[in-house]
């Protein structure tokens, strides 16, 4: 087994012909197993795009994106989860006619979930446990309360835990989040906090898109600043802010930290 | 005569109910349209008389008839149904919305022009008349009250068997990749297999009524599985309200009960029947017009909710 547990090699995406939107263009980096990374940059450096082609939702132009050994760069979303890689979207996305407790199990492999299995019952004896494990992963997010409500009635910031829940009760190997503090109050953020230390502890490897910088830093341990979908730099978070290149392209010249 | 009317009802309301409500596992629980639902009534129909039809003599222009019992024609008309769901759905499931229903039309309207011409299925537009079905009467049945009691039967079945589908770690399934295919994917879920199920499961039944159709009619023709069934189906659906397996029952069988009330009118004059008709149908646009512009079940809903 490699240490490196995630590879983007060469990953090019053009929109229909066009290289400049948004879109990485020869982008090379590596993640290790266990690892925490950063990902920062302007708006529309190429941040969403990456994780769309890392998961799945849209395959590369060109280029390579390997996880833990197996060629991803072909595979669909459902596929790549499978594999143990997860992720939550930049805008939320949430199962609107299901309950948040539902939500959340929706995301469970269920072990009879046929159609078959359902006809014939053989779904009862697994949804107990399962039922148990969802519910923990709302109390880690700060939901619990709230499982039997319509997901219409959540906020922004809760949709965002949910998401995280759901992601969560899979275990993944490797965990993409798209902006998770975005619209979530401070008390949440710190509760993200935790579990995202949490997670990082247990040895799972994730990779965060985030704008909330004080945040980020104090949880990664190596950043990435991606700029017109390509790599501006990389390295530890206290290089990274020192930065000249990092400082004029997105942090500015007044930042603080 | 209400006796009449209301068997008459019961009986061809069942048979419709079962389209209703696998219509509207198809579109209010798996969200695809379908506007060819009449050609797995159609694919049933054919089926269940090819298999119990006595084999082509004399001026019989079809080339197939197996002479079986009625029962292996009512499965026959199952798995024909469920087969060309499965040849329909595969490269059409891909689309969304109106692009899945004018291809699902489509469809249909390929199988109607095929039966209609290719005179080795069935005929062609003669169709097959005395289509084979169990006699009631050695039962000590009337054969109105027998068949009335099938349709229910098999609309029960079907109510109860989608029910028990979709109470179910499945039925989640089918709501997550309803509501949010990507996010279904993100968890692992293969959307395009759920969809393909669904659309194929909830054609079985509809295949079964119109083995019970043929039964009942004693006649499959290309003249009988027209759009206008498929319209019909929708607009039961639209007037039950398609949230509830409920409301698609209790929409088909008072559309149903609508027309059978005025055929059953006595009419002095050819003329009086035909303005009936169309009045009928007038009446029926209305009504459809009404229910959607006002939604009073979506309305009963939320009071019931609040």
């Amino acid at each position: 087994m490699t240490d490196t547990i995630l590879e983007l090699d060469g990953v090019v995406k053009e929109f229909a012909g066009f290289r400049a939107v948004g879109g990485p263009q020869g982008l090379s980096f590596s993640l290790r197993r266990g690892g925490f990374l950063g990902l920062i940059g302007p708006n529309g450096a190429g941040k969403s795009t990456t994780f769309n082609l890392i998961s799945g939702v849209m395959p590369p132009t060109a280029g390579r994106v390997t996880f833990d050994g197996t060629d991803i760069s072909r595979l669909s979303t459902a596929e790549t989860a499978a594999l143990g890689l997860g992720r939550t979207f930049q805008t939320p996305r949430a199962f609107a006619s299901l309950s948040v407790l539902d939500n959340v199990m929706a995301g469970l492999a269920h072990p009879a979930e046929g159609p078959l299995a359902a006809l014939l019952g053989r779904w009862k004896p697994a949804e107990a446990e399962l039922t148990g494990r969802a519910e923990a992963a709302l109390e880690r997010v700060g939901l619990i309360a709230r499982r039997h409500d319509s997901v219409a009635n959540l906020s922004g910031g809760e949709l965002r835990m949910l998401e995280v829940a759901r992601q969560l009760v899979r275990a993944p190997r490797l965990l993409l989040l798209d902006e998770p503090t975005a619209g979530v109050d401070p008390t949440l953020q710190g509760k993200l906090s935790e579990i995202l230390a949490g997670l990082h502890a247990a040895g799972t490897t994730l990779v965060v898109v985030e704008h909330n910088l004080g945040f980020l830093m104090s949880l990664a341990d190596s950043v990435v600043v991606l700029q017109n979908g390509a790599l501006l730099a990389e390295g530890a978070p206290a290089d990274i802010r020192r930065d000249p290149a990092v400082i004029a392209a997105y942090l500015g010249a007044d930042h603080d930290a | 005569m209400i006796q009449s009317l209301i068997l008459s009802t019961l009986m061809f309301g069942a048979m419709f109910s079962v389209l209703t409500v696998s219509l509207n596992l198809q579109y209010a629980r798996g969200g695809m349209i379908n506007f060819g639902t009449v050609a797995y009534f159609a694919a049933g129909a054919y089926a269940y008389a090819i298999f119990t039809q006595e084999p082509p003599s004399g001026l019989d222009q079809y080339a197939f008839g197996f002479d079986l019992p009625w029962w292996a024609g009512f499965l026959a008309a199952g798995v024909a149904a469920m087969a060309f769901a499965l040849l329909t759905g595969w490269p059409t499931l891909r689309l969304r919305g109106e692009y899945l229903a004018l291809t699902t039309f489509a469809f249909a309207e390929v199988l109607h022009s095929v039966l209609l011409n290719e005179r080795r299925i069935g005929n062609g537009s003669v169709g097959m008349a005395n289509v084979e079905r169990p006699d009631p009467a050695a039962l000590g049945l009337d054969d109105t009250l027998a068949y009335a009691a099938a349709a229910c039967l098999l609309m029960l079945a079907t109510a109860w068997l989608f029910r028990r589908l979709l109470a179910s770690p499945y039925g989640r399934l089918v709501d997550a990749t309803r509501d949010d295919e990507t996010a279904a994917e993100s968890v692992g879920k293969d959307t395009a297999r759920v969809r393909l199920q669904i659309f194929v499961i909830s054609a079985i039944p509809i295949g079964f009524a119109g083995a019970l159709y043929a039964m009942i009619t004693t006649l499959v023709a290309p003249a009988l599985f027209t759009a206008e069934v498929t319209f019909f189906v929708w607009i039961a659906l639209a007037l039950g309200g398609e949230r509830t397996i409920t409301g698609a029952i209790l929409g088909t069988m008072a559309l149903v009960f609508f027309q059978e009330l005025v055929r059953i009118i006595p009419f002095e004059t050819v003329r009086g029947a035909q303005v009936a008709a169309s009045v009928e149908e007038v009446i029926t646009g209305i009504l459809f017009i009404l229910v959607l512009r006002w939604q009073p079940w979506a309305r009963l809903a939320r009071r019931a909710g609040a």
